[in-house]
């Protein structure tokens, strides 16, 4: 129990773009966190940089109190960090199992894939989180957009994950799509094995899914409540607040 | 086609009660019979034979043993460099320059030859040379960022010049005594082994390892692929290396073959027919999908066209017209049948 | 790969839909290119008397295997070969290289033995490459001759066309006599390649033997047409202290003429020459933009092969092919006029059957 991760001044630039200011951000065991802010609030870049796909200018990570230092996409996944980017990182033409072991393939003991074994073991991931889909053979375009983002989940939880970061994963959903997805994130949050952050837009969904929120603003972390103690209009209100305020930096 | 895949025609839209249905294994016989059946380069083979019939109802000796020596030597360099240009085409990139490689490396070896290596080591050594400028073209492409077909294009000129500079635009004779030659192009069949081993090999190689589903990763979704972790950079320039020697050792081939080592050998003609003959193959220009086989038998169409109208007699001004529309026709027919496939699948009329 | 998931009944509306497509589709394509290709039924034999006085004989198919087949310098060739076969009953085929690959035009010659032509004509532009070809030829009881270019080294019968050196040395004769002293350019489409190389050769030593002070430089332009214009042009514009510039193919030649003519070098006394006589060419040399060319005469590259590899069939090769020397002619401005005068198939600039009447 207890924090599994904690980020503390974390900063980022892009050239003139300054993404991230001073961020601090911690996230607590089983914990389903939502992450808020406006586009181009650096939500992404925050993301990106938990799972080693960027490098913080500035700043300390911390994973289960212990400081790290993430080095690359493997090594976050070594960690145990794992993402679902927006776009899902899905390969359209590949079948459900090989994108479920995209990078992570099962080979022979020649360096050949063993595909048996990755369709079984894929199997068993969607059926462990409770998913529907006709065939692992399938290759994913075919799949609704619903079931992409549980193949995508599926894969980050098959490989162990004990942080999963989801970048909007209800984007372009329609309502039964995204309610089988929340769905499956509140199994994963009772379950207990797993933490997650999660960039959302919609604040019912905050409601319906989340334990805390944070809300990203102008490269910092302004608003952390959780969820029980507050509702989708003082969270609208608060937000419109924030902006009003006019906290703007210039030259971002 | 990316590997393992189910015919997506096939697949039924409708989940199955529970999850993940799970069928009893199948036999192999029946599994061989459906990969086959299933597989995108069906419907070119049925055009290759049926090409070939043509032509054997047509034209006298078709099939004779000499012609069908002949028929290889049309077919194998081809083939070999299309096999390439396969795996670079599925990552989402291109190589103009194969032709000019083509001719570089057989006079590299020349030249090491020339000054007392062992033949064999002349020939691993200019594959090696071959590799590098695939190495070189792949490094511009991804690190730098130029596009593909800028890069190989520049590359297409500097290599032409550099093989006729080097060689002052005179062919000269191909070394080698006669079990040299025999293995590497001078026996009967031995250029159309070579190009059916490559092929095999290489289709193993694309559909059942890890490069081959990164390749296609690649290609699908760059973007996605390097998110997932893959490292796109080393996934396109190993493919521009694979692509570059093969051309490299098609152009050896060839100049065993013909016994002259010529700096005007191979050149933009090669390379047309080798990207056509992994487009006619199913292996799209836009990356994503493509098969080393369909290649193949995309050089065998090209081949077959070319020989069987020799042989009827069609004269060289015509001869290209003839050519263009073969080629086009065999295309519809080949895309018709696709289509054809693809609505009988899902249940429309 | 299916999914066995699939239900029966989809997959065998699939099998008959694919199956019919198939044998649908292809006989589609046979179809068209039945169209498309040539019968064969020209193979047949003649029906009816022999040509001329000769013999009744099956219609023999001799191939032309050429370097560069879209050349305009080969079309007399053609008319030659065409006039030829008409004459003695029989039918020729023009295949090879666009661009002067060897391996297209081996493999051009073993599609030709394979589908047993009765005679093979070949240029022989590279000096290995065919010689395991006409020996293959020979073999199987096929004549070989070569034309236009040749090399002694090679099996064949005989050889039909100019003597390559000589005319070389020929040329060399005259440079010296039109350009003294000075910087001067030698054009060459593809170095190396058998019917020009030794012309040059044959012009370098001539102008050497002379022992004028001439600086020659040796320039490849490329096989096509439009490619050559450039590049004699380009040389011009970085050498334009030259006093001559000569070349030994037909397309550097008339290129030669048309930079001449475009920067209006006979102002500065510039000369120009060189081989064969393309219409172009015998324009230019009439408006006074080049001093000299040398006919090579390719209606008889293309005409005599046939006859000689006609009778040496008939014969059983008891009479074969001998070697021929199709003639070296310089033609300058006031030859021009007469030939540009009558447009023949002889030249290449006109498809007409006619009876060319000559001053005499």
């Amino acid at each position: 129990m207890g924090e599994v991760l904690r980020v503390e001044g974390v900063a980022k630039r892009f050239g003139p773009v300054t993404a991230l200011r001073n961020v601090d951000l911690h996230l607590e065991h089983g914990e389903v966190l939502g992450l808020l802010g406006d586009n181009g609030a650096g939500k992404s870049t925050l993301i990106k940089i938990l799972s080693g796909y960027y490098k913080p200018d500035a700043g300390a990570i911390y994973l289960d109190g212990e400081p790290v230092e993430i080095s690359s996409v493997v090594h976050a996944r070594s960690l145990g960090i794992d993402t679902v980017y927006q776009d899902l990182a899905l390969v359209d033409e590949l079948s459900v199992f090989h994108n479920v072991f995209l990078n992570r393939e099962i080979l022979h003991p020649i360096p050949l894939l063993n595909n048996r074994a990755m369709r079984r073991r894929a199997a068993e991931a969607i059926n462990d989180i409770g998913v529907d889909i006709p065939s692992v053979k399938v290759p994913v375009a075919r799949l609704s957009g619903g079931q992409r983002q549980a193949i995508a989940i599926a894969r980050s939880v098959h490989s162990d994950a004990r942080i999963l970061l989801l970048d909007e994963p209800l984007a372009a959903m329609g309502v039964r799509e995204g309610a089988l997805v929340l769905d499956l994130i509140r199994r994963l949050r009772e379950s207990g094995d797993v933490s997650i952050v999660m960039i959302l837009h919609n604040y019912v969904h905050v409601f319906q899914a989340c334990d805390r929120v944070n809300l990203l603003n102008d490269g910092e972390i302004v608003l952390d409540k959780p969820t029980a103690e507050s509702s989708v209009e003082e969270l609208t209100e608060i937000v419109v607040k924030e902006f009003r305020n006019g906290r703007r930096h210039a030259g971002s | 086609m990316a590997p393992e895949t189910a015919d997506p025609a096939a697949a039924p839209e409708a989940a199955a009660a529970g999850s993940v249905a799970e069928a009893a294994p199948p036999t192999k016989a029946a599994r061989a019979v459906e990969l086959a059946l299933g597989r995108r380069e069906l419907s070119i083979a049925v055009v290759t034979i049926a090409l070939y019939v043509y032509f054997l109802n047509t034209v006298v000796d078709f099939a004779s043993t000499e012609n069908l020596q002949t028929l290889g030597t049309f077919i194998a360099a081809t083939a070999i460099i299309a096999a390439g240009q396969v795996f670079l085409m599925i990552s989402g990139e291109i190589d103009l320059s194969v032709g000019q490689v083509f001719a570089l490396t057989a006079f590299v070896m020349y030249y090491l030859d020339d000054a007392g290596v062992p033949l064999m080591l002349a020939v691993v050594l200019s594959l090696v040379g071959a590799s590098l400028i695939g190495l070189v073209n792949g490094l511009i492409t991804t690190v730098i960022g130029v596009s593909s077909f800028i890069t190989t294009l520049g590359a297409f000129f500097f290599l032409n010049g550099l093989t006729l500079t080097i060689s002052n635009g005179r062919p000269v004779a191909t070394p080698g005594g006669e079990t040299f030659t025999n293995i590497f192009g001078g026996g009967a069949y031995s250029g159309i082994l070579w190009a059916i081993g490559i092929t095999l090999a290489l289709q193993l190689v694309l559909m059942r390892t890890r490069w081959g589903l990164h390749t296609f990763a690649v290609g699908g979704n760059l973007l996605g692929s390097r998110e997932a972790g893959i490292r796109v950079r080393w996934v396109k320039t190993r493919n521009f290396m694979l692509a570059s020697t093969l051309a490299g050792f098609a152009g050896i081939l060839e100049a065993v073959r013909i016994t002259s080592t010529d700096p005007l050998a191979g050149g933009s003609g090669i390379m047309f027919a080798a990207i056509a003959s992994a487009v006619i193959g199913g292996t799209l220009l836009a990356g994503g999908s493509g098969t080393v086989i369909g290649a193949f038998l995309g050089a065998c169409v090209l081949g077959i066209l070319r020989d069987g109208f020799t042989l009827q007699g069609v004269s060289a001004f015509t001869f290209d017209l003839i050519l263009g529309i073969a080629i086009l026709v065999a295309m519809v027919v080949d895309i018709y049948v696709t289509r054809l496939r693809h609505r009988g699948g899902r249940g429309e009329t | 790969m299916t999914d066995r998931d699939g239900a029966p009944e989809a997959h065998s509306r699939l099998e008959i839909s694919r199956r019919a497509a198939l044998a649908g589709g292809g006989a589609a394509l046979l179809a068209a290119l039945a169209a498309c290709g040539k019968s064969s039924e020209d193979n047949a034999a003649a029906d009816g008397e022999g040509a001329g006085d000769f013999p009744k004989t099956p219609k023999y198919r001799f191939v032309f295997v050429n370097h560069v087949t879209t050349n305009p310098f080969f079309v007399p060739t053609q008319y030659g070969a065409e006039d030829a076969c008409a004459l003695l009953k029989c039918e020729y085929q023009w295949t090879g290289s666009e661009t002067a690959n060897v391996s297209e035009m081996v493999n051009a010659f073993n599609t030709a033995i394979t589908g047993n032509a009765d005679g093979i004509a070949i240029a022989i532009t590279d000096q290995k490459a065919f010689n395991e070809p006409t020996d293959k030829a020979l073999a199987a009881g096929i004549p070989v001759v070569s034309y236009n270019a040749d090399d002694p080294n090679n099996a064949r019968l005989a050889y039909i066309g100019q003597d390559l050196f000589l005319s070389g040395v020929e040329m060399g004769k005259r440079i010296v006599q039109l350009v003294p002293s000075g910087k001067i350019a030698l054009f060459i489409a593809t170095p190396g390649s058998l019917n020009i190389q030794p012309r040059i050769d044959g012009a370098i030593q001539a102008i050497k033997d002379s022992g004028k002070d001439i600086q020659y430089k040796t320039i490849a332009t490329g096989a096509e047409l439009n490619e050559e214009l450039s590049r004699v042009d380009a040389w011009w514009l970085g050498n334009k202290d030259a006093k001559g510039m000569f070349a030994v193919d037909a397309g550097s030649t008339q290129s030669v003429g048309q930079v001449i003519e475009k920067y209006k070098l006979r102002d500065q006394d510039v000369k120009g020459g060189g081989y064969d006589t393309l219409p172009k060419t015998l324009e230019l040399l009439q408006a006074d933009q080049l001093d000299f060319t040398i006919d090579q005469q390719p209606y008889l590259q293309g005409f005599y092969p046939v006859a000689q590899l006609f009778i040496t069939k008939i014969s059983g090769g008891l009479t074969g092919p001998a070697e021929t020397n199709t003639g070296l002619k310089f033609v300058t401005k006031d030859d021009a006029g007469s030939y540009s005068a009558n447009p023949s198939r002889f030249e290449g600039s006109s498809k007409e059957q006619k009876v060319i009447r000559s001053g005499t």
